[in-house]
């Protein structure tokens, strides 16, 4: 018993040390890159809760952040590099505005259908990957960037071809969706209760998928190791169909967030960079549903906060993704099999003396 | 003739950066490592070139220092490959994102400024030549050592004990240590080499190919060169050639761009649609189904994966 509590402080420690030796590395980083770290981080923080509507706008960014980082779980549970997640975001969100153009667009039901279509759309996305890596063996990072790509120039096409607004051709986007198509807000701060219920559902079918079902043991099985698993009878095949679409799935409901709940109209970012921010996301939370959701809400923090650096402290909106990614890489690093056999053996060594 | 011939000279100054940062990667992947950073490491290698260019006010000074950059960027992955055992393609990832990202905050003050260019090499004879010497020979000194780079990477990969060691170890580290190789030092060296010529490649976008720095300065074509890598079925010859087809598209769409008016934006997304479909195409041929090939058709299609590639080395105990 006494035993036990001393390890478990001892990781303790060892995750505080973590904690603050990526808190220095950043710190550093900051002022190498010209700014004070303490003007940045206090920027940051009234960046992102200062106002009960900027913690508003913070919710707002998680969702699609969180919806895709949960959608990358289940694909790089099947061993799958899911870089076509971007475009996966786009075709959702393609969808919604189909929707939010149509006859559909006026009604009160439109939101729920945005929904329901930009999941189709994402899941169909994700699944012509899954397509070009069973059926063509093209490598699913190759295969997931020519999809993101083709997503990208689709979707500038659809804003300065077909919907393009009255008169001019422009790519800062397309007409505003119709009230009856943004997703519904409550009280004086614009507050959006259907991202997160959407978020949270989703946390709960992601996790309950991953680590109680059948489903979610051969999609691991799969992921470890492909071939092995034909011998339990078990189709790798399918269930790479399977993780392309679920992710895709999601990915495209964090699309029809994004372009019905934030933008309000399609813009070519539409997808803000959130898919390939959501791999660093998933990267770092070693694939831990309930860490992954902690740190989407650490990293959607920060984009909100840092949105504001520009304006307050003149550094260039860069700046977040570079301390982003910088972390991740620091986390990888300390994570990496050298350093964690070097903390097991001071673990076992206070073992053995016990 | 007349029309052709100026395209053909058009093409291969138009690839120079694909060509070095494909055989760069060719080599890489050879030694059994991916560096996926490579669309990271080229944006921050057209800027180190750009602007060291700009401050020393010596194009081939910036040139340098892209190679070294290149190489620093290739180190970090390996050095967390083999000692650290970490994922290539994770690291490679991250690297990309903050590579990329770096080279817009550190480019900030470079965006659309002018800057020196580099020396025009002026060969005496061999401009002579009639039809492509006054024009192959009167291009500047990337555009020359793109060309030569394609031979003498064949030479170093096929024809000298040094690159039969670092295929060995692509191949089969286990195996190449019981003949005294080291496979630790073969990767990084192949590595740095490859990291070298990608940052060169970064350099030959900035100040030559498309002169200057903006913000996402290479526009993807990162990306494009590890599919192209895949293209040439780890062949520097051949992974060139590719590079001189997507040139070659590059052109097309650029002489296609006066007659389709509105279509510019989305032109330079069409090489990603091309780039599916041609490793479609490839991957028919790569692997077992090439042993089925005829005989005069294996060395233009297909080609075998480095056995160990993106795999950690095992250690022996």
């Amino acid at each position: 018993m006494d035993n036990k509590l001393k390890i478990n402080l001892l990781n303790l420690g060892f995750i505080t040390i973590k904690l603050l030796v990526t808190f220095l590395l950043i710190s550093l980083i900051i002022l190498l890159l010209g700014g004070s770290p303490s003007e940045v981080m206090e920027s940051i923080i009234y960046g992102a809760f200062g106002k009960p509507q900027k913690i508003v706008k913070t919710l707002l960014i998680w969702a699609p952040i969180a919806l895709a980082s949960l959608a990358l779980l289940i694909t790089f549970s099947a061993g799958l590099w899911n870089i076509g997640i971007e475009g996966q975001i786009i075709a959702g969100s393609i969808g919604a505005t189909i929707i939010a153009r149509s006859a559909l667009g006026e009604s009160i039901a439109s939101p729920y259908i945005q929904i329901f279509i930009g999941l189709i759309f994402g899941g169909l996305w994700g699944l012509l990957c899954g397509f070009l890596r069973v059926k063509f063996n093209v490598h699913e990072i190759f295969g997931g960037l020519g999809l993101d790509f083709v997503a990208s120039g689709l979707i500038v096409y659809l804003i300065i071809g077909p919907w393009k607004r009255a008169g001019i051709a422009s790519t800062s986007g397309t007409d505003i969706f119709p009230d009856a198509s943004w997703l519904p807000t409550l009280g004086k701060y614009n507050f959006q209760i259907i991202p997160l219920v959407l978020v949270i559902g989703s946390f709960l079918i992601i996790f309950i998928l991953i680590k109680y079902t059948n489903l979610g043991l051969r999609l691991r099985a799969t992921g470890i190791n492909p071939s092995s698993t034909s011998r339990y009878k078990i189709n790798s095949s399918l269930y790479f169909y399977y993780a392309f679409a679920i992710a895709g799935a999601l990915a495209g409901i964090a699309g029809v967030v994004q372009a019905a709940g934030f933008h309000h109209k399609l813009v070519p970012a539409i997808s803000g960079g959130y898919g390939f921010l959501s791999i660093l996301i998933v990267l770092a939370s070693s694939r831990n549903p309930i860490i992954t959701m902690i740190l989407s809400f650490f990293f959607a923090s920060m984009i909100a906060g840092g949105s504001q650096l520009q304006l307050r402290l003149d550094l260039h909106s860069s700046m977040i993704s570079i301390i982003l990614s910088s972390i991740v890489l620091i986390w990888l690093v300390m994570r990496s099999s050298y350093l964690n056999n070097m903390f097991n053996k001071i673990t076992s060594r206070l073992n053995l003396e016990k | 003739m007349t029309y052709f011939e100026p395209s053909f000279i058009t093409i291969i100054s138009l690839s120079a950066p694909l060509v070095f940062v494909v055989i760069g990667e060719t080599i890489t992947e050879r030694s059994g490592v991916v560096n996926l950073s490579v669309e990271g490491t080229i944006l921050i290698t057209a800027l180190t070139a750009f602007a060291v260019a700009i401050s020393t006010n010596n194009a081939s000074l910036g040139v340098l220092s892209a190679g070294l950059v290149g190489s620093l960027i290739a180190l970090i992955i390996v050095l967390c490959d083999i000692k650290l055992n970490m994922n290539q393609i994770a690291v490679g990832f991250v690297l990309t994102i903050l590579c990329g990202k770096l080279s817009s905050f550190l480019g900030q003050n470079y965006v659309r400024i002018p800057g020196p260019s580099l020396p025009k090499v002026d060969l005496p004879i061999l401009k002579n030549i009639p039809y492509i010497g006054p024009s192959l020979f009167n291009q500047n000194i990337l555009v020359l050592l793109s060309v030569l780079l394609i031979p003498m990477a064949w030479f170093f990969l096929y024809r000298t004990q040094f690159g039969l060691n670092l295929r060995s170890v692509g191949e089969n580290p286990t195996s190449s240590m019981s003949r005294g190789i080291n496979p630790e030092l073969m990767r990084i060296l192949g590595t740095i080499i490859g990291g070298f010529l990608i940052g060169i490649g970064g350099a030959a976008f900035s100040l030559h190919a498309k002169y200057g720095w903006s913000e996402g300065h290479t526009g993807n074509y990162g990306w494009i060169c590890l599919a192209i890598v895949i293209f040439g079925g780890w062949n520097p010859i051949r992974a060139a050639l590719g590079a001189y087809a997507f040139g070659a598209f590059q052109l097309i769409a650029l002489k296609m761009q006066s007659i389709t008016i509105g279509f510019t934006q989305v032109l330079p997304l069409i090489p990603f649609p091309l780039m599916i479909m041609t490793l479609i195409f490839i991957q028919m041929f790569n692997g077992e189904k090439r042993r089925k090939l005829p005989v005069l058709l294996k060395p233009i299609i297909g080609g075998i994966e480095p056995g160990s590639l993106g795999k950690p080395l095992k250690k022996e105990k």
